[in-house]
């Protein structure tokens, strides 16, 4: 091999974000040979659009897989507390105070997940599998399975973009990652996220409060995911029960692509960046490309696991050099 | 020599191994006959672990020749090493928990009934005969996580021997290990011997090696310093092979007086575990405490240290009383602990150096990190302990075992902590790395803080601590003097025996 090439292996094997970003730019060229429209304007801040409330899940689901816990229910949270905020909009309360009513909602269920996984010591994931069906129940009862639409009483935030190419909502997505790569790299919890996902019992050991740790970093992936329902909600200008189904493994997905092992202790905010960006580029460019819907899903998932491919063979190689 | 009626099993020849720019193994040559044990010696990182991946397939060679059983490669699958009958028995015991002793014996290779059904009656019996034949005392049916770890020690070895084995590797077999336990399982290792087996000793303590050793390999820096046969040779002229410099065994620790009482331990009990233990911790003293595996040492710190719950008993910190149902306020206290297994206890393997020694001081410091102010703290008590690390950044999981101590020790010393628990400070740490930290240990008790010591080697025991507790089946049965005690006498004390000039050497 080249220097060349056994410096771009080298690189690619350092950081799972930087090989993520080559795959999103060779993703981008062909789709824009193909279809000189994927560059414009247009298309590229619909992207960024896009991609936004993604982004805010898989930044809540961040702090949760390196401290080595999950919440999948986090899909029918954004449900249910979206279908909340739209419902009070309705009623006539003032627009802001019924999503922040929204987003305390969204923080009590990740809360509720979190408590009953350190209180029963059962893995969240369990709890919050299970826990799906009580936050769906919950919409479907108060909507009795109606979608609430509340067009024009809060467009501001989905609809408003800079120099009318980059939505506000990618600046908030933007503001969020920013604030989760704070808090996972300069405050003390962030050291604490990492300690705990890499070794429990040691941190207990070092004098850790774990409990109390874990319920902060689920009560945070609470408030990014109630931020995620309001911009979804604004987005859309609808809410129904079902609203942010699936949105619970594209985020998990985006994080673990992103390099951070499905066991905790490691990742970063910049590689769960570049997850969703190819998740986003994955699916824009495939419409792009006119590529037949069905298949779209196909390549979806191949690309997917191609990724994941490399990702757990770098762990791999790094694992083999710690011999 | 009794070798010359010994058959070669196996040879290596001009073995190397590389990892990236590290020579691990160069210019190897070793052999072994059967009915032999060959022990391997050598501090930590000087081959002794790649010479083993290589003979059970894990890793391959660069370079070199292996003959086993007259028939020679350039590599080893794993399952050509196993079909020879060649077995590694690790450290960490590879057994399935959940099934009995005999179910673990036969697993992959069941005795079935004409139904095809596993005949547990036939499987009992010829699991009986197997450890009868080598006067081993384990039930056949009992569960597996029942077992003490020196009898899973040993059931590894049945296990190996069920499925004809010809070549026993031991990667350091008794680091876990009790007196008696060792005992044993050197009986045993003797008796595989009496059977033609050959079989490739590691280990760290090298009274062991003499004691059961035919031959002695020494590595050093992936090259073998010399192969000496046991009977002509001591146990000074290994250790200067190994090191390569001439040292007492003994750590001349020096003399100097402790303090007022700082820890008053009064009727300490957990159920089970210890009762009734009372014992003063002077300033600047080191306290060592003594016993073999099982006795409850290492129960009774984490009980100080608030890791476990007490059942009753008080225990008094500068005058005021602890009662911690965590480690945090023991922490607060100025307690700091050293635990034995540091992978599952102490580090973060994953993360920098940096972050595996702040992580106490961040919970105490304020809710922002001041980088700057960290990495100059760290960088600093790295160069103090002299850490052997490519920077700050690197994860601690790539140090040697040492070095990792070392970062765990630093991690206390950054915190204002007066009391230091250490759980066997040297385990698995080598020689050099060993003597630097009783250094430290000698520091920290010179400058006035005081340290309580378990171990469970004799010399470190002996040579570091001012007074020595010894621990009896949960209970303090006795303290003594350092300097007053002989290890015969000290090894009475261990098994309960007075000394009545056995053979306790």
């Amino acid at each position: 091999m080249t220097d060349l090439g056994a410096a771009i292996k080298k690189k690619m094997l350092a950081n799972q974000w930087s090989f993520l970003l080559i795959v999103v730019i060779i993703l981008s060229v062909i789709a824009g040979t193909v279809n000189s429209r994927y560059f414009w304007l247009g298309n590229l801040s619909n992207l960024l659009g896009q991609i936004s409330v993604l982004s805010l899940v898989a930044c809540g689901a961040t702090i949760l897989i390196i401290s080595g816990n999950f919440d999948i229910s986090v899909g029918a949270n954004i449900g249910l507390s979206s279908v909340v905020m739209a419902m009070l909009m309705r009623t006539g309360v003032f627009p802001p105070l019924a999503a922040l009513v929204g987003v305390l909602i969204a923080i009590i269920c990740a809360s509720l997940i979190g408590g009953a996984s350190i209180l029963f010591q059962a893995p969240s994931f369990i709890i919050s599998l299970a826990a799906i069906g009580v936050f769906q129940g919950i919409a479907l009862f108060i909507t009795q399975g109606t979608i609430q639409t509340i067009y024009g009483q809060f467009e501001t935030l989905g609809g408003v973009k800079l120099f009318n190419v980059v939505p506000l909502l990618f600046l908030i997505a933007l503001l969020g990652y920013g604030v989760m790569e704070f808090i996972l790299t300069r405050t003390q919890l962030g050291r604490c996220v990492y300690a705990i996902g890499n070794n429990e019992r040691a941190a207990y050991l070092a004098g850790i409060n774990v409990s109390r740790r874990k319920m902060m970093f689920f009560a945070i992936n609470g408030l990014f995911v109630g931020c995620a329902a309001m911009l979804l909600l604004s987005r859309v200008g609808a809410a129904q029960p079902s609203t942010g189904t699936g949105i619970e493994l594209q985020a998990i997905g985006s994080v673990v692509i992103g390099g951070a092992p499905m066991s905790g202790g490691k990742g970063s905010v910049i590689g769960t960046f570049c997850g969703v960006l190819l998740w986003g580029v994955i699916g824009n460019a495939l419409n792009m490309m006119r590529v037949n819907p069905y298949i779209q899903d196909v390549i979806i998932g191949l690309l997917i696991i191609f990724a994941v491919a490399v990702s757990s063979l770098r762990l791999r190689a790094e694992k083999a050099m710690m011999e | 020599m009794e070798q010359n009626n010994r058959r070669e099993i196996l040879a290596i020849h001009d073995l190397r191994k590389t990892f990236g720019d590290t020579v691990a193994l160069d210019n190897v040559n070793f052999n072994l006959y059967s009915g032999e044990v060959h022990c391997l010696v050598g501090e930590n990182g000087a081959g002794k672990s790649t010479l083993i991946k290589i003979l059970s397939g894990a890793e391959k060679a660069d370079k070199g020749r292996i003959v086993a059983f007259g028939v020679e490669y350039s590599r080893l699958t794993p399952h050509q090493s196993l079909e020879m009958g060649i077995t590694t028995i690790y450290q960490d015991v590879e057994l399935v928990s959940s099934l009995t002793v005999a179910d673990n014996i036969f697993l992959g290779h069941e005795i079935k009934t004409k139904f095809d059904l596993i005949n547990y009656v036939a499987q009992n019996r010829l699991a009986r005969e197997l450890m009868d034949s080598m006067n081993i005392d384990i039930r056949e049916t009992a569960l597996v996580e029942d077992l003490s770890p020196a009898q899973q020690q040993t059931l590894q070895i049945v296990k190996a021997l069920h499925i004809n084995a010809k070549i026993m590797i031991m990667d350091e077999p008794t680091s876990s290990l009790g007196i008696e336990e060792t005992k044993a399982l050197m009986e045993i290792v003797r008796k595989l011997a009496s059977q033609n087996i050959g079989v490739i000793y590691i280990s760290h303590h090298l009274q062991e090696i003499f004691k059961i050793g035919d031959r002695i390999t020494v590595l050093k820096d992936g090259q073998v310093v010399d192969t000496f046969d046991v009977r002509r040779t001591d146990l000074r002229t290994i250790t200067k092979s190994m090191i390569g410099r001439d040292r007492s065994l003994f750590y001349d620790r020096g003399v100097f007086e402790t303090g007022e009482v700082i820890l008053q331990v009064r009727n300490l009990c957990r159920h089970g575990l210890f009762e009734s233990v009372s014992f003063d911790l002077h300033r600047g003293e080191i306290l060592g405490f003594g016993g073999v595996v099982g006795a409850g040492r290492s129960a009774l710190m984490n009980v100080i240290f608030g890791a476990d719950r007490r059942d009753t008993g008080d225990i008094i910190l500068n005058g005021r009383a602890i009662n911690a149902d965590s480690p945090r306020e023991v922490i607060d206290r100025g307690v700091a602990m050293i635990p034995e297994d540091r992978m599952v206890l102490g580090l973060f393997d994953l993360r920098s150096v940096l972050e595996n020694i702040a992580i106490v001081t961040n919970e105490t410091d304020g809710l922002i990190l001041n980088h700057r102010q960290e990495n100059a703290v760290v960088e600093e008590l790295i160069k103090r302990l002299r850490i052997v690390t490519a920077g700050i950044r690197q994860a601690v999981g790539f140090l040697s075992g040492g070095n990792q101590q070392k970062a765990i020790l630093a991690r206390w010393l950054m915190t204002k902590a007066r009391v230091f628990i250490f759980d066997e400070p040297t385990k698995g740490v080598d020689i050099g790395a060993k003597e630097q930290i009783y250094d430290l240990m000698l520091t920290l008790a010179k400058e006035g803080k005081s340290i309580l010591m378990v171990s469970s080697d004799m010399p470190e025991l002996l040579s570091v601590s001012h007074r020595i507790a010894v621990m009896r089946e949960g209970r303090l049965v006795t303290t003594v003097y350092s300097k007053d005690v002989t290890e015969r006498e000290l090894l009475g004390y261990f098994l309960g025996i007075h000394d009545d000039g056995g053979d306790t050497k």
